[in-house]
């Protein structure tokens, strides 16, 4: 399997480096929405004397970079490419070949990652000075955070094959995408840092996935939360993963007899 | 005889379509209650493939052959009925079945576009685990008879279509399959391609004894190919026998061209022979019945005398008989 993921990377890499201003281009447009979120937060708190709840604007700052790198090392695409190959047919050769086809949105997503890291950090790298963002975080924070970002990245690309593998039934996947989306986007962190959501949401946010993928990697970076519950929010986080894991092997066993083949 | 290398029985495959009629009230109807129909594409095909055969699926447009192929190749869940392909159940999708198989469709691509085909067969290699001498001489035969050579360091959306398909071919082949299902490997291509793709589909069965079982609208790419043909319609089997008694059985006549010398045919009426289907100045063919073909051709020698140049007697063009066959859906399985 090492040899067949070496081969994926090698392909995969001159696939991309002929892409790499657009590559770039995306990685800035997912900064922005972000950073307009920060300004926003940011003008509230000075509006209420520089501070909301246990939230400044320096710690804004930092959860609103630590929540960028997070979204770009853990967010996929999949539902979008998923229903493209199934409906055009491009799904077919893949599935006819002795490798499951995850494991070329693997490749492709870790790539992606790969060419954008580096500018990706040199933007936060600015946004971070121009906002004075302050960091909590110690060395064990910046431990944690590395399972507990693979775990949300995995969280929500298994999360998003789920969804994705609906295409077998209905070809077309994009309003269950996006209505997906759109959860991620209220419960995951993105408004506001999940402590600062009002009661019923945020307890609502901590029994859903959603803030296991973005929000949860954010904190444990900025180190907004003790070491303690870091710990046990990453063992939620893996709790997570087993379930979207043993889901799609479920939905994947069932909607693969569904594959009509269109277009192929 | 030994095992069949596809074994096929019995085989059904329905689609449930939702139809609805055109219109804006249809259009808000169908929001609320679907109209479903069941398509029954494949409705139970019988038939058994040996090693090494290349056998001809014909069938018009909607017969059921894609379907058949797909389910052969693991890609589509049968209905009903069984199938074995080198002992292994298609659907299942076990990867010692797909190492030694392949599906090749004209018109699509399996290769990564922005990069050369030649990386993608890397790639490949990987996933199928060829060894890296199998691999060297696979891709070496392959750029042989495909004469890919200037072919495999281009980007793939650098290629015209027909040398698109003959790197697709390339591709599909690197893990040596036992099993290759063809459909429609010619459509598109230009003449010269189309035979190069004959050619190299012949060459390759008579190397590696590859049993292959290939879709075609061209006549041509059958008559080349295959002596044995599977002729289903409606997703049920017509006919499956040699593809030189298909006219036998399908057709009851024969052609005869009669070629006359200068004037001859403006005033010798030949309708007396048989059925008079075409005039071209001195050339005029005749329709007569099978049986009694080589009477009236001998007729036609004896009583024409000195106007007659030149007389052919055959069977009908495979297309006719497959057209006949098509339009009549005469039922018989050779024996």
């Amino acid at each position: 399997m090492i040899d067949v993921y070496r081969a994926l990377f090698v392909g995969q890499i001159q696939a991309a480096s002929q892409y790499r201003v657009q590559s770039v281009l995306w990685m800035l447009f997912s900064v922005i929405r972000p950073v307009i979120f920060l300004a926003a937060w940011v003008a509230v708190a000075n509006a209420q004397g520089g501070r909301v709840a246990s939230y400044d604007v320096r710690d804004f700052a930092a959860y609103y970079v630590a929540l960028s790198l997070v979204s770009n090392l853990a967010t996929s695409w999949n539902a979008y490419d998923f229903e493209f190959e199934v409906r055009m047919g491009r799904l077919s050769p893949k599935l006819l070949r002795p490798l499951h086809p995850i494991h070329y949105a693997v490749v492709e997503n870790i790539v992606w990652k790969m060419t954008t890291i580096i500018p990706l950090l040199i933007v936060l790298g600015f946004v971070a000075v121009t906002f004075d963002a302050r960091f909590r975080a110690t060395p064990v924070h910046l431990v944690l955070f590395v399972p507990s970002v693979i775990l949300g990245g995995s969280l929500a690309f298994l999360g998003g094959w789920v969804i994705a593998t609906s295409a077998f039934w209905t070809t077309r996947v994009h309003a269950v995408s996006t209505l997906w989306d759109r959860a991620v986007f209220i419960f995951a962190g993105q408004i506001a840092p999940l402590a600062l959501l009002p009661g019923a949401l945020q307890t609502i946010a901590l029994v859903l996935p959603f803030g296991y993928m973005l929000g949860v990697p954010a904190e444990i970076l900025q180190g907004a939360v003790d070491v303690p519950t870091a710990m046990l929010l990453i063992a939620v986080q893996a709790i997570w993963v087993a379930i979207f894991y043993a889901l799609l092997q479920v939905v994947w066993r069932v909607g693969v007899r569904q594959y009509t083949g269109v277009g192929a | 005889m030994g095992e069949p290398i596809i074994d096929v029985r019995d085989l059904r495959k329905t689609f449930r379509v939702t139809e609805r009629q055109e219109g804006l009230a249809a259009t808000l109807r169908s929001f609320v209650r679907r109209q479903r129909r069941d398509v029954n594409a494949v409705a139970g095909i019988t038939f058994r493939i040996e090693a090494g055969e290349v056998v001809g699926f014909l069938g018009p447009n909607g017969a059921g052959k894609t379907t058949t192929l797909k389910v052969l190749s693991g890609l589509l869940y049968p209905t009903a009925g069984e199938a074995h392909v080198l002992g292994f159940v298609p659907w299942r999708r076990e990867n010692a079945y797909l190492q030694q198989m392949t599906l090749l469709m004209g018109n699509r691509t399996q290769l990564v576009w922005d990069i050369p085909a030649a990386d993608s067969f890397r790639v490949l290699q990987e996933i199928y685990g060829v060894p890296d001498e199998s691999f060297r001489r696979t891709v070496g035969e392959l750029t042989e008879l495909l004469e890919l050579q200037d072919l495999v360091h281009k980007p793939v959306r650098n290629l015209s279509l027909g040398e698109r398909m003959k790197v697709e071919f390339a591709a599909g082949l690197i893990q040596s399959p036992r099993v290759a299902f063809l459909d429609e490997p010619t459509i598109g291509l230009d003449v010269s391609m189309q035979s190069r793709i004959r050619r190299f589909v012949a060459e390759y069965n008579r190397r590696t004894g590859a049993t292959i079982l290939l879709t075609s609208h061209y006549m041509d790419d059958v008559v080349a190919l295959c002596r044995r043909v599977i002729v289903i319609h409606h997703g049920h089997l017509l006919y499956d026998g040699p593809l030189a008694d298909l006219a036998e059985r399908m057709a009851p006549y024969k052609i005869i061209t009669a070629t006359l010398r200068d004037g001859a045919a403006a005033t010798i009426d030949l309708a007396a022979y048989g059925t008079v289907t075409g005039r071209d100045e001195g050339r005029v063919t005749l329709k007569v019945d099978r049986q009694g073909a080589p009477e009236r051709a001998a007729r036609l020698v004896n009583e024409l005398g000195e106007n007659l140049a030149d007389i052919s007697v055959e069977d009908p063009p495979i297309e006719e008989v497959i057209d006949r066959v098509f339009s009549e859906e005469r039922v018989g399985t050779a024996t």
